[in-house]
């Protein structure tokens, strides 16, 4: 039995018996996400079609399956939507500059040996293919820190109805600290585990610090790292202040509370 | 409260010389490597032509020839003559720009005054990192203060002692991989866990079900691969590989998941030890489905970002194969097994994490119920 096929049987048993028919959902998320990556890669074989919009409309599918599909359509959910697609908006043109500047782009050499038999010369624009990769690594955690803070930003409205907007807006940043840590972290793990071979080789092969830190390789993986940190560090202010402008707003206009 | 701002304005003096400091250190900091360095002065486009492969992809080709001075070794100061060649989609080349810094190799010369001529190895990268890092300190001291500086702290510990095991791996290579990494693993839960949430019950009972969990899920995905003798896991394609490569997918596996399983585990006990803490009374059957509310509703979220982080990487490889004419299903076998076995076993870890962090809770509530 294939082994991928397996875990997956194994997976799909746990959620639905932890979680019911939202672990469910939850399982079905990830294959709908998945066939958004298989969307995006059609789309950016494409040369004339610019793989930073690609990723931007793929984002906000993501977001869709990963708060509306996943939880439902309410306040909470649009909220973090909408601080998910401003915070990637504003950090996609970032990465965009510091991966065209460090040129961490396309394959490193210690890459290029197996890569022989391929012709590099394809046309499509691995600059932004590059910064579209780090943009699509960060996306959801970026959407779970957003939903972690508006989530609780709209039960503690409901509690305190009359709540002034900077209050809220500095409730959410207080939450947004006490997630930051473990948000931070999650991401961190995932990647060093993705790099412990390369570390290894590294290692093995003797490189210096001056090589491996200027290593296409490399430095594109530490710009990856920094980049996802800044990715869930920036949400936490843009969600709490569109929350707080929502939330407020709202409920001056209809007082009523579902 | 006066003397809290200036204690800020002393501290943010102090930052604003790290970073300057450190900027300008790496800015110069050429005379450090031994590799020989030339910062470009000149770049001249020589001609540009159209290409088409054999699979009617179609890029161009440009030639540079570039005039740079060395900026490092003996030969300091010197003029050097590089040519560049780089082609639209850039996925192995790069376009050389003025200002740019590169390590370059000098070609043995003839006549002595001539200008030196030699190839291009590769680029300088250090001030990006720098750079980028930076900007990540400070938006996340900047948003986070104390608890920011904490995650940077974590970090930075993490990353050291990773590399650390892995020394002691590479020196002692009789003692298995996965015994190294399980000390590491300890190591990380206990020192991230602390220095997030403090010494108290809820980060005792998170680090007691983060280890649980995460060993649990090694081991599930240790049987999986055992009993399916791997098959459909294409461990050739496991890239930078100089050791035992199952080793070295199951340890990746094992630190991999683990940021995921502590997130899952603290936000368990720190939900239901504040239940507990509004009414000291609550039954455990509420304590149980209130958990498992919460368990559901982060179980989603925490599986889609391993996926994401884990499978993202291999887009550029996947777009390669594509346009090289592979077909689809191959190149999403020969370049996802390994990705999405990583991501479904860091799911499996996930989910175990919510009944383990469930009970583990509950029994540390309890005891501090008898306590009472």
């Amino acid at each position: 039995m294939n082994a991928i096929l397996l875990l997956a049987a194994i997976l799909f048993i746990l959620m639905t018996l932890v979680g019911g028919k939202k672990g469910a959902r939850s399982f079905f998320a990830i294959f709908l996400n998945f066939g958004v990556i298989i969307f995006v890669l059609f789309f950016m074989n494409d040369p004339n079609i610019n793989p930073i919009i690609v990723t931007l409309i793929a984002c906000a599918f993501i977001g869709c399956i990963n708060l509306f599909f996943i939880n439902e359509v309410n306040i909470k959910t649009i909220t973090a939507f909408l601080s998910s697609l401003i915070t990637t908006g504003v950090l996609i043109g970032f990465i965009v500059i510091i991966a065209e500047k460090a040129m961490i782009q396309g394959f490193g050499e210690e890459e290029i040996e197996e890569l022989s038999i391929f012709s590099l010369y394809i046309g499509v624009d691995f600059v932004k293919v590059a910064a579209s990769v780090i943009i699509m690594s960060t996306i959801s955690a970026i959407t779970d820190a957003a939903m972690a803070i508006s989530s609780p930003m709209r039960e503690i409205h409901y509690h305190h109805p009359d709540i002034s907007r900077k209050e809220l807006f500095q409730a959410g940043i207080s939450i947004g600290k006490d997630i930051l840590g473990t948000s931070t972290n999650t991401l961190f793990f995932a990647f060093f585990g993705a790099y412990l071979a390369l570390l290894i080789w590294f290692k093995d092969l003797s490189y210096s610090a001056g090589e491996i830190i200027n290593s296409k390789i490399f430095s594109g993986e530490m710009i990856t790292i920094f980049c996802a940190g800044i990715g869930v560090t920036m949400v936490i202010p843009v969600t709490s202040w569109i929350t707080a402008l929502y939330l407020v707003k709202r409920g001056n206009t209809a007082d009523t509370a579902e | 409260m006066k003397n809290i701002p200036f204690k800020k304005i002393y501290l943010y003096i102090i930052l604003a010389l790290c970073i300057a400091a450190s900027v300008l250190f790496v800015q110069n900091n050429d005379a450090f490597y031994e590799r020989t360095i030339a910062e470009v002065k000149e770049v001249q486009l020589l001609h540009s032509e159209e290409v088409t492969d054999i699979y009617d992809n179609k890029d161009h080709l440009y030639e540079q020839r570039i005039i740079a001075e060395i900026t490092n070794g003996e030969a300091k100061g010197q003029q050097i003559h590089l040519t560049n060649q780089f082609s639209e989609s850039k996925a192995y080349d790069n376009e050389i720009k003025t200002g740019q810094k590169l390590f370059v190799s000098i070609k043995d010369n003839n006549e002595s005054d001539a200008d030196l001529s030699g190839e291009i190895i590769d680029l300088k990268r250090d001030h990006f990192i720098l750079l980028t890092g930076w900007i990540f300190i400070l938006i996340l001291l900047l948003v986070g203060k104390k608890q920011g500086l904490f995650s940077i702290i974590s970090l930075a510990f993490n990353a050291v002692l990773l590399s650390y095991a892995l020394d002691v791996y590479l020196k002692n290579p009789e003692i298995s991989l996965l015994l190294i990494c399980s000390a590491a693993v300890i190591l990380f839960t206990v020192t991230s866990l602390l220095l997030v949430n403090g010494f108290n019950e809820k980060t005792y009972a998170a680090i007691i079900a983060t280890l649980a969990a995460t060993f649990l899920s090694l081991l599930i995905t240790f049987l999986v691969i055992w009993l399916t003798g791997g098959k459909g896991l294409r461990f050739e394609e496991l890239q930078f590989i100089t050791r035992p490569y199952q080793m070295v997918f199951l340890a990746g596996l094992f630190i991999g998941s683990l940021g995921a399983v502590m997130d899952v585990a603290i936000t368990m006990s720190s939900s239901l030890f504040s239940l507990y803490e509004k009414n000291n009374s609550i039954p455990v059957q509420a304590l149980k489905r209130s958990g498992m509310e919460v368990g559901k509703d982060i179980m989603g979220t925490m599986t889609n970002i391993l996926f994401f982080a884990y499978i993202s990487g291999s887009i550029p490889m996947l777009i390669l194969y594509i346009k090289n004419d592979s077909p689809l299903g191959y190149s999403l076998s020969m370049n996802l097994s390994l990705e999405l076995a990583r991501a479904l076993a860091g799911g499996i870890g996930i989910v175990i994490t919510i009944p383990i962090g469930l009970y583990t809770t509950i029994y540390f509530i309890n005891r501090k119920r008898a306590r009472r």
